[in-house]
C-alpha cells in the first residue's frame, strides 16, 4: 500500500476545469434546423434558468446543518433567490454538504451525489466539509468532502453564518454564469497554503489495490443490514441473559460504601474513587442496587491501560466503571469499578438494566472488551468490518482507513 | 419462540425475523441515514408489514467524530471548543458539563457570579433548544411544504432572538467557547438584562400561539396522543432522562434533585406528565420553556457582582495538570442528564486518561426498538422527532 | 365542423390560460407562504420574483433525465404524461363563461369526476415503476386515499346534480343563474356539500392535511421520489392543474359559476376559482397532516355518512320543496 504525500490529495478536482455542462434540452434544440442561430440567446436563457432556481439537497449531518436550516428561515430566507430545499437528490441542483463527514457516511454522500441529475453543483459548508476541521486527523473523519466529490464553492466558518451560505450561493450563480459564458477561470492557488493546511495524516492511495476491495469498503456499513436480513444471530452468540424480576427492597436506605463493604467483601475503598468489585459479583451488585431503588442506569465505561515498562512497569489492563442512580429528590449515584485482564469477558448487565445493551456495545466497539451473555454484541459506532478498537491506548488516533482517507 | 424480554411484557428489541410469521409479506425499509426527518444522520431499518412496523433496528455511528479519542490527545485547557460540537443545539451545556467535571477533578472553586451566569445561559439555551425542537417536530408532522414549515420558521425566528443575545456576549451564534476552568470568559455586556427581558417578552407572547397551533390543535393531538408510549420503568432502565423521562411520569430533574450552579437558590418547577406518549413529551417541553422563561427572569435579576472566574488566567495549554482521580459530573441539559466522566492518570498529567461523555440522546434513541414496533411509518417519524435526538451527541 | 373548431380554439386557450395560471399560482403560493411565515418569498428573479416559476421550469427542462436502472422504463415515462393529460382533460368541460368552454358535454359532471378518479392510475404507475420503496409506499397510500375519497366526492357532487336536475356543468350554472347559488340556497344540503367537496378535493389532489402520498417528512417525495427534470415538471404541473380545475368545478357546482352582478361572467368565474385556489393554500400552509389510517377513518366514518345524508336531503328538497327544481 503506497502512502502518498499529503499535498497530492489537494488536486482540487473542481478547479481543474469547468465541469461539462450537459443540457439535453439544449442539445435537442440546437440540432433542430434553423434554431442554431438562436444559440446565443438560448444559451443565456438556459444559464439564467439554471442559476436562478438552485434547489438545494441538504447533506446536513451536524452543526452546520442547523445553520443551513436557519438560512431557510425568515431572517435570511433563501427562497428570495428561488432556492428551496428538496428532500430527494433527484430534484436537486446543489448539494450543500453541511457538517462533518465520517468514513461511515462518505460512501453514502457519494451515492447521493451520483443520484443527482446533471448539471449539479456542490457547496462545502463549514470547516468540516472543507477540510475536516479539527477532526481531520482522526481515524473516523474524512479530511474534506472534496476527497469524495468535486466541490464548486467553499463557505468557510465553524459554522458559517446563514448570510455566508447565501453569499456562497450567490457566488455559485456567478460561477455558473461565467462557466456558461466560457469566462470562468479557476482562482490561483497559493502554494504555501497547501503545505500549511495539509493534514498530518497521509491519504492512503494504493495503485495495486483491487477495486473490488474499495467497493467492499463502500458497502461495509451495510453489512449490519445484510446480516439482519439473513437474520442469523452471530454463530455461537449466547442466548440473552435471563431476566429476573427484581423485587424492591423496602429496607431503609443504606450507605453505598457500607453496602459493598458488608455484602460484597470490598475492604478498601480509596478516597474519591469508586470501590473495586470482583467481576463475578458485578451482576449481583447491580441487581441488589436495583432492588434498593437505584433504578436508573447512568453509564458503563471501559478504559484501557497499556502495558508499561521501566520504573512503573505494569501489565496491560482494562477497567470498567459503572454507575446507577436513584431518582427523585436527593438523587444518589452508586458507582463501582471492575478490574479486567486483557481478553477477560464481563458478564452483561442487560438482564438487569435494559439500557446496558447499547452502552456495552459501544464499549465493546471502542475498546474491544467482550460482554458475556450480551444478546447482540455488534459494533455500534464503527462500520461492521472495522479493524481495531479505537479507544485502546495502542490505537493511533490518526489511523487511516482506505479508501476514504 | 418466546424470547426473554417478551416475557417481561415488553417488545423484544432483538426480535429475530426468523421467528416472525413466515407467511407475512414483509418489506425492509431503510430509513436514513440521509432522510428529511432523521434529525441528522441516524438510520433505522424498519421491517414493515403493510405500513405497520414489526421491528425497528437503529444504526448509529454516521457522525462518530471520535471526540473521546480527541479529548485524550488534547490538554484540559483545549477541550472546551471541541465538546461544544457534541450537542450542537445547546452547545453551552456541553461546555458546562465538561468544565464542571474538570473543576471537581482539580478542586477549583467557582465564584457565585459565574455560577449564576452559567445558569442564566443554560436556561436560555433550554428555551432555544426546545424552540428548535418544537419547530422540527412540527416539520416531522406537517412536512416541509405545509403547516409544519410555517411553525418551524416561526420558532426559528424566536430562536434567533436568543442567538442574538449570545452573539452579543460571546461573538458567536453558536459554539461559544465561553466556559472555562473556574468560571466564564465573557462577562455580560452593559444593558444585557434589558435585552434579555425584551426577548423573553416576545417569546412568551408568541408561545401562546404556538401552543394553540400544537397542543390545542386536533390534528396535532391525533398524531401524538397514544403514539410511542414509553413506560416509566423501562425509561429508567434504559437510562433515559430529561423531558422524555418526565413525560413518562417519573419526577426527576437534576436541577432540583442534585443541584449545581445556581439551582440551590433558584427553584425549578419540574413539569411531569403521566401519558408517556409523544403528546406528553411535547407538553413537558412547552411547560419547561415557560418555566425557563421564569428562571431566566429571576436569574438576570439576581446575578451577583463579583469575579467571573475563580482560576488563574490560562497562559499555556499545558498549564492545568491532574495526576489522579476519577470524577463524574452531570447536569440537566434540554435533553436530560449530560455527564462527563474523567479519569486522570499520572502518565499524562495535562490530558485526561479517558474521557467519556454520557449523552442523553444516545439513551433516548435506545428506546426506539421498544416503542416503534406496532406503529406506522408516520408514527415512527413522530416518535423519532419526539425523542429529540442530536446526532452529534449520540455518536460523538 | 364548427363545434370542432370552437372546441379546439377554446381548448387551446383554456390550456394556455391554465398553464400560465399555474405558473403564476406557484409564484403566488410561494409569496403567500412566505408572508405567512414572516419572510418574503421570491424577490430576486424578475420584478418581485415574478419570473421565479419560469426559471424553475427552464431549469427543470434543462436537467438530465434519469431513469433508474431497475425501473420499468415504459410505465416510468408514461406516468407523468398520463398525470398531466388527465388533469388537463378535466378542464375541457369546465364552463368558464356561457361561451368559454371547450366541450359542453351533457355528462360533464361524470367526465370531471371520472378523470379526477383516473389520476390514481398515474400515481400508481409512477410509484410502481420507480422501483423505490418510498415511491411504492406513497402509491399505496395514494390509491387507498383516492379510491376512498372518491365516494364523498361523488356524493357531494350529486347534491347540485339532483337539485338542478342535470349533469351538464353549463346546465347546472344556468339553473343557478335562474334561481340561486347552491351554496346559499337551499343552504342545508348546499353549503355542507361545498365543504365536503372542498375536503374531498384536497384529498384527491393530495394537499395538506391529506398529502400523505407524498408526505415528504416520511416518504422523502412519495411517488415522485425518482423523477427528475421534465417528468417532474409534468407531475408538479398536474398537481396544480388538478387543484385549479377542482376549484373551478367547485365554483361551477356550488357558487354559481359565471353568475354575478355588474362584471362580465368570466371575471366572476375567475375570481371564484382563484378564491378557492387561495383557500387551498391557506389550509396547506397552516395545518399539519393526518396519518393514513386516520384519514381513512375520517372518510368512511364521517364524510361518507355525511354525504349520504346530504344526498337524501337534496332529493327530499327536489321532491317536496315548493318551487323546487324546474
Ligand atoms: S464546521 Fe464546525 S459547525 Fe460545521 S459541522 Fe464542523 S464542527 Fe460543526
Amino acid at each position: 500500500m503506497a502512502v502518498t504525500d499529503p499535498p497530492e490529495r489537494r488536486a482540487l478536482p473542481v478547479l481543474a476545469g469547468a465541469p461539462a455542462f450537459d443540457a439535453p434540452l439544449y442539445r435537442t434544440l440546437l440540432s433542430a434546423p434553423g434554431l442554431s442561430v438562436l444559440a446565443g440567446a438560448l444559451d443565456e436563457l438556459l444559464a439564467w434558468g439554471s442559476r436562478n432556481a438552485l434547489w438545494v439537497f441538504p447533506m446536513a449531518t451536524s452543526c452546520c446543518g442547523i445553520e443551513l436550516m436557519a438560512a431557510a428561515a425568515s431572517r435570511v430566507d433563501l427562497d428570495r433567490m428561488g432556492t428551496i430545499v428538496r428532500a430527494t437528490p433527484r430534484q436537486a441542483d446543489v448539494m450543500v454538504v453541511a457538517g462533518t463527514i465520517t468514513v461511515k457516511m462518505a460512501p453514502r454522500v457519494k451515492a447521493l451525489w451520483e443520484q443527482m441529475p446533471e448539471p449539479r453543483w456542490c457547496i462545502a459548508m463549514g470547516s468540516c466539509a472543507i477540510s475536516g476541521d479539527f477532526y481531520r486527523n482522526l481515524y473516523s473523519v474524512i479530511p474534506g468532502i472534496d476527497t469524495v466529490i468535486p466541490v464548486d464553492v467553499y463557505v468557510p466558518g465553524c459554522p458559517p453564518n446563514p448570510e455566508a451560505l447565501m453569499h456562497g450561493l450567490l457566488r455559485l450563480q456567478e460561477k455558473i454564469k461565467a462557466t456558461r459564458a466560457g469566462t470562468f477561470a479557476a482562482p490561483e492557488l497559493n502554494p504555501a497554503l497547501l503545505t500549511t493546511t495539509r493534514p498530518s495524516i497521509a491519504r492512503v492511495v494504493d495503485a495495486d489495490r483491487d477495486p473490488t476491495q474499495s467497493d467492499q469498503q463502500t458497502a461495509s456499513a451495510d453489512h449490519a443490514t445484510a446480516s439482519d436480513k439473513t437474520d442469523a444471530r452471530p454463530e455461537g452468540s449466547p442466548e440473552p441473559a435471563a431476566y429476573e424480576a427484581v423485587a424492591p427492597d423496602a429496607s431503609p436506605a443504606r450507605d453505598f460504601a457500607d453496602l459493598v463493604r458488608d455484602e460484597f467483601g470490598v475492604t478498601d475503598i480509596p478516597a474519591g474513587m469508586a470501590p473495586l468489585v470482583e467481576t463475578a459479583k458485578h451482576v449481583a451488585l447491580a441487581r441488589r442496587l436495583r432492588a434498593l431503588g437505584y433504578k436508573q442506569l447512568v453509564y458503563v465505561v471501559v478504559s484501557h491501560y497499556a502495558a508499561k515498562t521501566g520504573a512503573r512497569a505494569a501489565p496491560e489492563r482494562f477497567e470498567l466503571a459503572c454507575a446507577v442512580r436513584t431518582v427523585g429528590e436527593g438523587s444518589r449515584v452508586a458507582a463501582w469499578r471492575l478490574a479486567l485482564e486483557p481478553g477477560e469477558a464481563v458478564p452483561t448487565l442487560v438482564g438487569v438494566y435494559a439500557g446496558a445493551d447499547w452502552q456495552e456495545r459501544e464499549q465493546y466497539d471502542l475498546t474491544g472488551v467482550r460482554f458475556a451473555g450480551h444478546p447482540d454484541l455488534r459494533r455500534i459506532m464503527m462500520p461492521e468490518d472495522w479493524v481495531g478498537h479505537p479507544l485502546r491506548k495502542d490505537y493511533a488516533a490518526d489511523t487511516a482507513c482506505p479508501p476514504w482517507r | 419462540m418466546q424470547t426473554q424480554s417478551a416475557r417481561r411484557g415488553r417488545v423484544d428489541p432483538h426480535l429475530s425475523m426468523r421467528d416472525y410469521d413466515p407467511e407475512a409479506d414483509l418489506m425492509l425499509l431503510h430509513f436514513g441515514p440521509q432522510h428529511p426527518s432523521t434529525h441528522g444522520v441516524f438510520r433505522m431499518d424498519l421491517h414493515l408489514d403493510g405500513e405497520v412496523v414489526v421491528k425497528a433496528t437503529p444504526y448509529l455511528g454516521y457522525l462518530h467524530r471520535a471526540v473521546e479519542k480527541l479529548c485524550e490527545r488534547l490538554t484540559y485547557v483545549q477541550q472546551t471548543p471541541v465538546v461544544d460540537k457534541n450537542d450542537y443545539v445547546a452547545p453551552m451545556t456541553n461546555e458546562q458539563a465538561l468544565n464542571m467535571a474538570f473543576e471537581k477533578l482539580l478542586n477549583v472553586e467557582v465564584p457565585r457570579r459565574a455560577r449564576w451566569v452559567r445558569t442564566l445561559f443554560a436556561e436560555l439555551q433550554r428555551i432555544a433548544s426546545h424552540l428548535l425542537w418544537l419547530g422540527t417536530f412540527a416539520l416531522d408532522l406537517g412536512g416541509a411544504l405545509g403547516g409544519g414549515s410555517t411553525l418551524f420558521i416561526h420558532t426559528f425566528r424566536e430562536r434567533e432572538l436568543i442567538l442574538d443575545l449570545f452573539e452579543e456576549v460571546t461573538g458567536a451564534r453558536f459554539h461559544y467557547n465561553t466556559h472555562t476552568l473556574g468560571g466564564n470568559r465573557h462577562d455580560l455586556p452593559a444593558g444585557f438584562d434589558v435585552k434579555v427581558k425584551a426577548a423573553l417578552a416576545e417569546i412568551e407572547a408568541r408561545l401562546d400561539g404556538y401552543e394553540t397551533m400544537t397542543l390545542h390543535n386536533s390534528i396535532f393531538v391525533a398524531r401524538t396522543r397514544g403514539v410511542g408510549v414509553l413506560d416509566g420503568e423501562l425509561a429508567l432502565e434504559l437510562g433515559i432522562t430529561g423531558p422524555i423521562l418526565r413525560a413518562s411520569g417519573v419526577d426527576h430533574d437534576l436541577r432540583r434533585d442534585a443541584p449545581y450552579g445556581a439551582y440551590d437558590e433558584l427553584k425549578v418547577r419540574v413539569a411531569v406528565e403521566q401519558g408517556g406518549d409523544c403528546y406528553a413529551r411535547a407538553k413537558v417541553r412547552v411547560a419547561e420553556m415557560r418555566d425557563s422563561i421564569r428562571l431566566v427572569r429571576e436569574a438576570i435579576e439576581g446575578v451577583p457582582e463579583g469575579p467571573l472566574c475563580g482560576f488563574k488566567p490560562i497562559r499555556l495549554v499545558g498549564q492545568v495538570k491532574a495526576t489522579a482521580g476519577q470524577v463524574y459530573v452531570a447536569i440537566e441539559t434540554p435533553r436530560g442528564e449530560l455527564g462527563t466522566f474523567v479519569i486522570a492518570s499520572p502518565d499524562n498529567p495535562t490530558a485526561p486518561h479517558r474521557l467519556k461523555i454520557r449523552s442523553p440522546s444516545l439513551h433516548a434513541l435506545s428506546a426506539i426498538p421498544y416503542i416503534v414496533p406496532g406503529a406506522t411509518v408516520s408514527d415512527a417519524v413522530a416518535i423519532l422527532g419526539s425523542l429529540d435526538p442530536i446526532m452529534g451527541e449520540v455518536d460523538r | 365542423m364548427n363545434a370542432l373548431a370552437h372546441g379546439a380554439s377554446y381548448g387551446a386557450l383554456i390550456i394556455l390560460t391554465l398553464l400560465t395560471t399555474v405558473a403564476m399560482g406557484v409564484w403566488f403560493e410561494r409569496k403567500f407562504a412566505g408572508r405567512m411565515q414572516s419572510r418574503l418569498g421570491p424577490t430576486m428573479v424578475g420584478p418581485v420574483g415574478l419570473l421565479q416559476s419560469v426559471a424553475d421550469v427552464v431549469k427543470l427542462l434543462n436537467k438530465e433525465d434519469i431513469i433508474p436502472r431497475d425501473a420499468d422504463r415504459g410505465l416510468f415515462t408514461l406516468a407523468p404524461v398520463l398525470a398531466a393529460l388527465l388533469s388537463l382533460g378535466a378542464a375541457a368541460v369546465v364552463p368558464f363563461s356561457s361561451t368559454v368552454v371547450a366541450a359542453d358535454l351533457d355528462i360533464g359532471v361524470i367526465w370531471v369526476v371520472a378523470l379526477g378518479g383516473l389520476t390514481v392510475i398515474a400515481t400508481f404507475a409512477a410509484g410502481w415503476s420507480s422501483n423505490n420503496k418510498f415511491a411504492l409506499l406513497g402509491a399505496m397510500r395514494g390509491i387507498a386515499q383516492s379510491v376512498s375519497y372518491g365516494v364523498p366526492l361523488v356524493l357531494s357532487v350529486l347534491v347540485p346534480v339532483i337539485l338542478a336536475g342535470t349533469m351538464s356543468l353549463s346546465g347546472i350554472v344556468a339553473w343557478q343563474t335562474r334561481h340561486h347559488w347552491f351554496a346559499l340556497w337551499p343552504v342545508i344540503p348546499g353549503l355542507p356539500a361545498l365543504g365536503l367537496f372542498f375536503l374531498a378535493m384536497l384529498a384527491e389532489s393530495n394537499r395538506i392535511p391529506f398529502d400523505i402520498p407524498e408526505a415528504e417528512s416520511e416518504l422523502v417525495a412519495g411517488v415522485t421520489t425518482e423523477y427528475t427534470g421534465a417528468k417532474f415538471v409534468l407531475f408538479y404541473m398536474a398537481e396544480y392543474v388538478h387543484t385549479l380545475v377542482g376549484s373551478a368545478v367547485a365554483s361551477v357546482l356550488f357558487l354559481g359559476g359565471w353568475d354575478g352582478p355588474i362584471a362580465p361572467g368570466l371575471h366572476w368565474m375567475v375570481a371564484k376559482t382563484l378564491a378557492l385556489f387561495v383557500a387551498v393554500y391557506w389550509v396547506r400552509w397552516s395545518l399539519l397532516r393526518y396519518r393514513s389510517d386516520q384519514l381513512m377513518a375520517l372518510c368512511w366514518r364521517r364524510l361518507t355518512p355525511l354525504g349520504v345524508g346530504l344526498v337524501l336531503l337534496a332529493s327530499a328538497w327536489a321532491l317536496f320543496a315548493p318551487g323546487g327544481p324546474a
